[in-house]
């Protein structure tokens, strides 16, 4: 497959392999340096890119992260965030969550969730694709050199259509995704409790969109997952989503019902909720300030105390440990046994959650690490492994969720158990109901019920070319692999001819191949904008460093030393110069540096040769001394 | 088909990439290759156990950690194609034995599939058939008690339902300590070379535990769920 050079072509390939964290409310990237694993900050210093894409049709502009989220108040429809909620998901599915996120969903959205932005369409991999490819770029610079290999985590939680969706991102961003790592299983590698020869250690994981529990086994280097249990719709944003609610029935009382349904009231509100949020993980009391502009009317101040924030949010919280109590059983141990509990994932900062955490596993829980940036960690740490950096761990992490085939009367025959480490196989036996029949339709499902319509349709496959026989008589053996990375692929052999069968699959949700091309064809299109957006940023920068100078050696050396008229040539190129960077064109830029470079070719010329005079004057000196 | 089977036989016998003669290794020890997976390999000799059933869990575990480090994909990302392929057989098949073996009873099912028996069907034990009628009853009434939301009844068929609780539970250690003394005669019988007249009746009993085993452990899961 082609592999889009985003822009980057011309530096070396790198073998590096970074750790990517593709988070629902912010993504981090990661890598192992000498001083062991590390996050990658940018420019001033921050290590989180917030999870949000803007895209302007009429501009044809994309933006990602702060400058994308400073805009969804000002311009909410152009904005997509919490965008991991909705991969590897189909329109049916998302109802719920569509009621509070001012999304536009673009009509045929049954098998992947289209989000409508102007004319364009774009699915939940490519807005993700956009956040990695930032991550990407922001690594590339790093290191001086093309990175385009990565490990990216997700919930533990995630089925197979959530995770391939994942890995269709990584493709579309021109990263080859090395594996797909669960977060909860990443954050125990970076808390490395292998200090110990052996210790049982459960990972809560609260983040911004899902939760997960996973307990493993740490052995000799061995990091094994007895369990894992989770929910994938469950995290920070449904807390906030208590507090959105409420506030907006206030604003609704305040400034009648039109405000309420005024996206930029809600993005005021659904910020001042976040703040205070955040705060009250600190204080007993904070006050959520929405404003949503002037215009817009909806501008108040609302008191919430940590004991009514608490109140609100008690049974999601209280969610959490069913899934918890599961894994315990299902790795056969009570809470008793547990000999460390570690926390991740931003949403573990609310002192009720690690109150309820601390009761149901009777210890203090690890809080050490930043939640935030544990997982980023714990994700370079595995690429450091793959990329054959050390040899000394190994994750074995096992499948969340059941795997199953349909049978007579809609019910499911469990194929692999969840639990079940990973790679794990299965195979089946399948024969022919009628004679002569050529072909035989496979349906693969994941989940722990009985019945088809109660489990997730992961596929449908086909098995083609069978040769015409009775009725009964074709052997054909079905092998199920659930790989490292937790997704599914089906091969078929007929056992009497030992032919390799053909295998038509047609995933339930998802994107086919075709649509993935044709993508990659699109963000093509997108990188040369990029690239002129790169271009005109990167001449600006060269335009402030070149007029910055020419100020300087105007006013502080050019006395005495060139006459009137070259001073204004100078003063002129640089109001040029100032003129052309507050435009868009990169190349006009690129003239105007010139032209400036030229006006004071003569003048820098002069105060070189001083500069050497004075430095022929001070070696003299020195000479002498020496001599 | 004996042309076939000659080749298999071939393929078998030297390494995939070097040629070197290597019967039934994991590793070629001439290239030190990790060597595809042929389609006859069962759990046991996969790990290099004979059939027997009593063996040590810890050594077991300490085996499967091993193994893992030696086959797991991790390794092999910068391997050729068919190394990779190679060790996602190897590991995944390394994980489906780890599970089928450790556990007492999925152990003795999988010997009772090597033999050539089928899963048997659940089905209680003939002198337990009187107390499954009974319970399936109290189970009822429990429902119905819960229906009709009269608290002294539901205390009454729940303390019921309790009791027959802890009698099933017993019952299923009597099967495991049942089904633990012929894993021995099953091993003693291994020892002395298989004669297969030996062998049918203890896997006829070990396949008729199982059954009883996973009638009753239904039953209970489901008196759980209702309590």
């Amino acid at each position: 497959m082609p592999v889009i050079e985003l822009g980057m072509s011309g530096r070396p390939k790198s073998g590096r392999v970074v750790g990517i964290d593709l988070g629902t409310t912010n993504s981090l990237v990661a890598f192992v340096g000498d001083n062991g694993p590390e996050v990658i900050r940018d420019e001033s210093g921050n290590a989180l890119v917030p999870s949000i894409v803007y895209y302007d049709h009429d501009e044809d502009r994309l933006l990602v992260g702060e400058e994308a989220g400073d805009r969804l108040i000002t311009e909410p429809h152009k904005a997509i965030y919490s965008v991991k909620r909705f991969m590897g998901k189909g329109g049916a599915d998302v109802q719920e969550d569509l009621n509070l996120v001012p999304f536009q969903i673009a009509p045929d959205s049954e098998q992947v969730i289209g989000f409508q932005m102007g004319d364009r369409v774009f699915t939940p991999p490519e807005i993700s694709a956009f956040i990695l490819r930032d991550l990407k770029r922001r690594a590339s610079r790093f290191f001086g050199e093309e990175v385009s290999q990565a490990v990216i985590t997700v919930p533990a939680y995630f089925n197979d259509a959530q995770r391939q969706a994942t890995k269709d991102a990584g493709h579309l961003a021109g990263l080859e995704v090395l594996r797909i790592v669960n977060e909860p299983t990443a954050a125990s590698l970076a808390y490395g409790i292998d200090k110990r020869d052996e210790a049982i250690v459960a990972v809560y994981d609260l983040g911004g969109g899902t939760f997960d529990i996973s307990i493993l086994k740490l052995k000799d280097g061995i990091f094994e997952v007895l369990a894992t249990n989770g929910d994938t719709h469950l995290g920070g944003d449904d807390l906030d989503n208590r507090l959105i609610t409420l506030l907006l029935e206030e604003a609704k009382s305040r400034t009648g019902e039109s405000s309420a349904k005024d996206p930029a009231v809600f993005q005021a509100i659904r910020r001042a909720v976040i703040e205070a949020k955040h705060e009250l993980s600190e204080a007993e009391v904070s006050f959520a300030v929405i404003d949503s502009g002037a215009e817009r009317g909806a501008s108040f101040e609302r008191k919430i105390t940590r004991d009514e924030f608490e109140g609100l949010i008690v049974d999601l919280v209280e969610r959490t440990l069913g899934p918890c109590k599961q894994a315990l059983k299902d790795a056969d141990l009570d809470p008793g046994q547990i000999d460390e509990v570690v926390m991740v994932g931003g949403s573990t900062r609310i002192p009720l959650v690690r109150r309820r955490v601390k009761e149901l596993f009777k210890r203090e829980p690890h809080v050490e690490l930043n939640p935030d940036e544990v997982v980023a960690l714990g994700a370079a740490i595995q690429a450091d492994v793959l990329a054959g950096g050390r040899r000394d761990l190994l994750l074995l992490d096992v499948t969340p969720l059941s795997l199953g085939i349909e049978t007579m009367g809609g019910v499911v025959a469990k194929i692999i158990n969840r639990n079940s480490t990973i790679p794990a196989s299965a195979s089946e036996m399948f024969t022919t109901w009628v004679d002569n029949q050529t072909g035989i339709d496979i349906h693969v499902l994941q989940g722990e019920r009985e019945m088809v319509d109660d489990c997730r349709s992961l596929a449908r496959f086909t098995l083609k070319g069978i040769p015409p026989q009775p009725a009964g008589l074709p052997r054909i053996e079905v092998k199920f692999l659930i790989d490292a990375n937790g997704i599914l692929t089906v091969s078929a052999r007929d056992l009497r001819t030992a032919h390799e069968h053909s295998i038509e699959v047609k995933p339930s949700y998802g994107l086919t191949d075709e649509q993935i091309e044709k993508m990659l064809l699109d963000s093509f299109e997108f990188a040369e904008q990029d690239i002129r957006r790169r271009q005109l940023v990167e001449a600006r920068n060269e335009a402030t460093t070149v007029m910055h100078a020419a100020e300087k050696a105007l006013a502080e050396r050019a006395q005495g030393l060139i006459d009137e008229n070259e001073r204004a040539a100078i003063s002129q190129a640089l109001d040029d110069l100032r003129g052309a960077v507050g435009g868009e064109d990169h190349q006009l830029i690129r003239e105007k540096i010139k032209a400036l470079d030229d006006a004071s070719h003569h003048l820098a010329e002069i105060i070189m040769d001083s500069a050497v005079l004075a430095a022929l004057k001070d070696r003299k000196a020195s000479e002498v001394a020496e001599g | 088909m004996a042309e076939a089977a000659t080749n298999t036989e071939k393929r078998l016998q030297t390494c995939a990439f070097c040629q070197a003669r290597c019967a039934d290794v994991h590793f070629c020890p001439a290239c030190r290759r990790i060597q595809p997976l042929s389609a006859e390999t069962d759990f046991f000799s996969f790990l290099g156990l004979p059939r027997r059933l009593r063996l040590n869990a810890a050594e077991l575990e300490k085996s499967f950690y091993s193994l893992s480090r030696q086959f797991h994909p991790d390794y092999f990302m910068g391997a050729s194609q068919a190394e990779q392929q190679a060790s996602m057989e190897r590991s995944s098949m390394l994980n489906d034995a780890y599970r089928a073996l450790r556990g007492n009873v999925t152990r003795a099912q999988y010997l009772l599939s090597l033999e050539g028996y089928k899963e048997a069907e659940k089905k209680p034990p003939a002198d337990l058939l009187e107390e499954v009628f009974e319970l399936n009853m109290r189970v009822e009434e429990l429902k119905t008690a819960k229906r009709i939301a009269v608290e002294g009844e539901i205390g009454e068929a729940r303390s019921s339902l309790e009791e027959a609780l802890s009698s099933l539970r017993a019952r299923l250690a009597e099967i495991d300590q049942r089904l633990l003394a012929l894993f021995e005669q099953w091993d003693d019988i291994f020892e002395r070379g298989n004669a297969a007249s030996e062998k049918k009746p203890v896997l006829d009993r070990m396949s008729e535990l199982l059954s009883h085993r996973s009638y009753i452990s239904n039953l209970v899961r489901d008196i759980r769920e209702e309590l």
